[in-house]
């Protein structure tokens, strides 16, 4: 096995940890992300908390397993998302061609130069400020997921183009192929590594893009945990210095997105 | 020549096109955002049922929608964007106090992130060997895993300006791209044929890679630059500079629609006006 290979298992493996533990994350921990310990804020790390607890007195490791499981399994359901919207919108431009693929590739270039932390801000704001932790999730990762698509959207449309243009492709319409069986049996299997590899690249811009929204205080609201607002706080450098345990939650996210530049597949892998 | 200005031509009407877009979304965003129109002041039962009306009218309440749109479009091209519900200023006072300092931070952070980037690409192709691509690969691997909240505190806690902040988050993107371009154009036949005559790699690097892969270069202008205004976001927010990107994150968290919406319209036509110039100039000289 080549050393590529070897760094992809190992990097499976870690994000497969980390997502279970995410997943499983009443099993890992049995407090609460919300629980007060009143008596020890700030806490070091001991037999009773892992990681210490902050400065409210809940116990970090927990956090860090809660703030995982909405981290790692909304950014991909983001990802998800934009890709199928990208898969839709570039296949439709790719397959018909004329002033539909003219439209939606002018949308798409329009919306790939817009600011987008702007745009996710300014969206953020119109949402009323006593909105509950779980819609704040919600809203963010939806609006993270809808404003996505425009990077996927050209390289959908280029393998769909290339697809179009196929001989195979004009043989099956040739044949009379319906418009669904052309879809099920030509459009989807063909489209669907590029799709693959489009959903791995934007699931860690998602969770990097949460984590900074999150740290400005427009992502994840609390008590709810994220990577992100765990971060929140992180400002205070002496409280760092003196509890270096608190950017863990920092230390798991660079591991996480780390993996997923690994496992990405390289130029020529998706073709 | 006649062409491209033709094509400059339509590239400005469809800047102008966008403007009015724009200007209608933003209206619309403030118009139907939840709690328009809603002030305070009408709880003091002090207040008089004239100077209740008074209120009312200051936020246009009884206008109808098209009237909204009208003024607030007009306001617009006359560079009035309303007022600052938090700040309780013009909107326009307020950009013109802190544009310069944006400007100049994002400028400066492009022009240090596109020198160390192309350098380090160019340095990459010149002399291909495993350890200079793994260590650029580390390098701008680990930057790219940052979270750009998190740039923003190593260089509040580094003393660093913003714009070293703002060329660290957009170098790692720019290099990766560079250095694919710089990659793909290297593995073509005609460098091949040049190395074959015996044609030095500086040379062939910069007479023959570097002239092909400038056309796809000068696309990410655009996209890089709406990138480093992005940054400048957090940047600001966390070293207290008093820039538009700071206004833009307190308008969030007060929720100020007319100044955040305002912001977002001016950053998206600058972006998109260098998007647009970056294509003109690559049609001129394909």
């Amino acid at each position: 096995m080549s050393l590529r290979g070897i760094t992809r298992g190992l990097c499976f493996g870690v994000l497969g940890i980390i997502f279970a533990t995410g997943v499983f994350a009443g099993v890992v921990t049995h407090y609460s992300y919300a629980t007060q310990f009143r008596e020890t804020p700030n806490g070091p790390p001991c037999a009773a908390h892992l990681l210490g607890t902050d400065s409210l007195g809940r116990d970090l490791f927990t956090r860090i397993v809660y703030g995982t499981r909405v981290s790692l399994l909304l950014a991909p359901a983001a990802a998800l998302l934009a890709t199928i919207i990208a898969g839709i919108l570039g296949g439709l431009a790719g397959l018909r061609g004329g002033w539909v693929e003219k439209t939606i590739l002018a949308a798409a270039d329009l919306s790939l130069a817009l600011p987008l932390f702007f745009v996710l801000i300014a969206l953020r704001a119109l949402l009323p400020l006593d909105i509950s932790p779980t819609f704040s999730v919600v809203a963010t990762f939806v609006t993270l997921g809808l404003l996505g698509w425009p990077a996927s959207l050209r390289m959908v449309w280029a393998a769909a183009r290339r697809l179009r243009d196929s001989d195979h492709f004009l043989f099956a319409t040739a044949l009379g192929y319906s418009k669904s069986r052309l879809l099920f049996r030509q459009v989807v299997p063909n489209l669907r590594p590029i799709l693959l590899a489009l959903f791995w690249i934007s699931v860690p811009l998602f969770i990097l893009t949460e984590a900074t929204l999150s740290m400005l205080g427009l992502g994840v609201m609390e008590p709810l945990p994220s990577w992100g607002n765990l971060l929140r706080g992180s400002e205070d450098f002496s409280l760092m210095f003196e509890n270096p345990w608190r950017l863990a939650p920092l230390g798991v996210l660079v591991v996480t997105v780390v993996c997923f530049q690994y496992i990405l597949p390289k130029t020529g892998e998706t073709a | 020549m006649r062409h491209w200005t033709l094509r400059l031509a339509q590239k400005l009407l469809l800047l102008a096109a966008l403007t009015v877009i724009g200007g209608l979304l933003c209206a619309t965003m403030v118009r139907f955002a939840p709690g328009f129109g809603v002030d305070e002041r009408e709880l003091d039962a002090r207040l008089s049922r004239s100077s209740r009306e008074a209120i009312r009218n200051e936020h246009q309440l009884g206008v109808g929608l098209l009237a909204y749109y009208r003024g607030y479009l007009f306001g617009l091209f006359h560079g009035d964007f309303g007022n600052s519900a938090f700040l309780e200023r013009p909107v326009s006072e307020l950009l013109k106090e802190r544009a310069a300092f944006t400007l100049r931070s994002v400028s400066l952070g492009l022009i240090a992130a596109w020198l160390v980037a192309s350098g380090l690409a160019l340095f990459s192709i010149r002399f291909p060997h495993w350890l200079v691509d793994s260590s650029a690969t580390a390098f701008t691997g680990l930057l790219i895993a940052l979270p750009t909240a998190v740039v923003a505190l190593l260089c509040v806690f580094l003393r660093l300006p913003v714009f070293v902040g703002i060329a660290l988050v957009t170098l790692p993107k720019l290099f990766r791209y560079q250095h694919n371009i710089l990659a793909q154009a290297s593995a073509q036949p005609f460098v091949l044929a040049a190395s074959a005559r015996g044609v030095s790699r500086t040379g062939i690097l910069f007479r023959h890679i570097v002239p092909v892969s400038w056309h796809p270069l000068a696309a990410l202008l655009g996209v890089s630059a709406s990138m480093a205004f992005g940054a400048a976001i957090p940047l600001e927010a966390f070293s207290d500079s008093p820039g538009v990107g700071q206004l833009a994150w307190q308008a969030a968290l007060n929720r100020d629609l007319p100044l955040i919406t305002s912001i977002t319209l001016l950053v998206t036509l600058v972006t998109v006006a260098l998007n647009l110039l970056a294509g003109a100039a690559q049609e001129q000289h394909p």
